[in-house]
């Protein structure tokens, strides 16, 4: 059994799983529960029991498996505070290209990119979850969905609102 | 806002190029469009910090394989210590590792990790010992030499010592005691020192002296960690003889000082890791000859 490459006992192919899903998992914990270093906590302790139960969880689980046990952890984490969503120093802006604009103009541009941070940070965690997977872990909605298994219509109905509710909080700049 | 638009998954369509050509054009003149566009253009310039994913890696399988060994006290010997570790070292660990003590030699250092996550570092030529099966309830430390400590939050954690005791809640400080020489230094939170004369609380940056049968001192300073972490052993207004007894545990000589008088007061530091240097530094500045002999291991002083 541990010698079968879709085992998750198999080093090459918990190696390779780790390396494809990890950085996702973690983007995922932390646009659900806010805390970056937190998240990174709960990839490590996730995937520590994966492996501790390779022999129960064949690689075509280990996906769900491990988004379920990354998810109670987040929650049972979560209970004790509730952690306002960081986002200063995590996400940050790419640079940008084009440097010949107006000072007054690069102010306004980031006291916008402020407010925009700000109004994701406040968004509900469903509304959140969806709208930074989707924009910044490019994410499709039907890979959205699969994640928290839900269906397509229901990631689609979440991103309108999270579009919705920072138009609101954003007003007219 | 987009009370028109009664369709609850529009914008989601929208973001995805999924609208008809006349939904599209008809969003487009919509007043609303350029600040659902503004918002859109500005998250896309949104990343999240990188992740490292081979170094996570690397990090998940030592925890694999640290965590069936939960309860055994790890010894890990710090970067810096592990590349002047002598197979003396090594072999120190192995035997130590059996019982609760932990014993360093000439010019070496060594990290401890007690039962509960708190860190000792013990400097050249000291001896410690706990009782490991009752740490929970008596965190007690047997010492003889001089150690560093960053001590976990928890029940009292005492440094017990031939010249009296050290304790704290949860903290970092640095205790020195050899002979007639005592000194407890502390670097975070609050300590509580007591020998047979005094008890005394120290706060962070602070430091306590009982020197033989002078009046103990105390002073401040601002440096965050002991010197000899970092192979240098400094002193502050010391006699003399004290400073030739690291120079002895460091270096594993002796000192012949029939020539010269022993109390002079000194302040300085020397390196740990370059005799050459170390020598030069301490007797230029006090203007003594000095003679290496027997290979090096005995040095002559003359005034």
């Amino acid at each position: 059994m541990s010698d079968d490459k879709n085992s998750t006992c198999n080093e090459r192919a918990f190696d390779h799983f780790f390396k494809s899903h990890a950085k996702l998992l973690r983007s995922y914990l932390y646009y659900k529960f806010g805390d970056l270093d937190q998240a990174e906590d709960i990839v490590q302790d996730t995937f520590i029991k994966l492996w501790n139960n390779c022999s129960k969880v064949p690689l075509d689980k280990a996906k769900s498996y491990v988004y379920t046990i990354a998810t109670n952890l987040g929650i049972s984490n979560a209970r004790h505070q509730q952690v306002k969503f960081k986002y200063q120093n995590y996400i940050t802006q790419r640079k940008n290209d084009i440097t010949n604009e107006s000072p007054e103009f690069v102010i306004l541009e980031k006291e916008y990119m402020e407010k925009l941070k700000s109004a994701i940070a406040d968004l509900p965690e469903r509304q959140r979850e969806v709208f930074l997977l989707s924009r910044i872990d490019k994410k499709t909605y039907k890979e959205i969905a699969e994640l928290s298994s839900v269906s397509v219509k229901a990631i689609e109905k979440l991103m309108h609102k999270a579009l919705v509710t920072l138009r609101k909080k954003i007003g007219n700049i | 806002m987009l009370e028109d638009k009664k369709d609850n998954i529009f914008l989601s369509r929208w973001v995805n190029g999924e609208l008809s050509p006349e939904e599209f054009q008809e969003f487009q003149s919509h007043p609303e469009y350029e600040y659902y566009t503004k918002i859109i253009a500005a998250t896309n310039t949104l990343d999240l910090v990188d992740y490292d994913v081979d170094e996570e890696l690397t990090k998940l399988k030592s925890k694999r394989k640290t965590t069936p060994a939960k309860n055994k006290p790890v010894i890990k010997l710090l970067p810096y210590i592990a590349v002047a570790a002598s197979i003396a070292i090594l072999l120190g660990v192995f035997l130590f590792n059996a019982n609760d003590s932990f014993s360093t030699s000439y010019g070496e250092q060594l990290a401890v990790t007690l039962p509960d996550g708190s860190e000792m570092i013990l400097n050249a030529k000291s001896e410690a010992s706990f009782d490991k099966s009752n740490w929970k309830n008596n965190r007690t430390v047997s010492l003889h030499g001089e150690a560093y400590f960053k001590v976990k939050k928890g029940s009292k954690f005492t440094v017990s010592t031939t010249n009296g005791n050290v304790s704290v809640l949860g903290t970092q400080f640095n205790v020195k005691s050899h002979a007639s020489f005592f000194e407890a230094v502390c670097y975070e939170g609050k300590v509580s020192v007591k020998n047979k004369q005094e008890n005394k609380i120290l706060t962070a940056g602070k430091g306590f002296r009982a020197i033989a049968n002078k009046p103990s001192e105390l002073w401040a300073f601002i440096t965050e960690k002991p010197s000899w972490i970092d192979n240098t052993s400094s002193f502050r207004s010391v006699p003399i003889r004290y400073v030739f007894k690291e120079l002895e545990k460091q270096y594993n000589i002796s000192i012949d000082t029939t020539n010269i008088d022993n109390n002079i007061i000194y302040t300085g530091t020397f390196p740990n890791n370059d005799i050459n240097v170390a020598l030069k530094t301490v007797f230029s500045t006090l203007d003594i000859q000095y003679q290496l002999l027997d290979n090096g291991k005995t040095v002559v002083l003359e005034e």
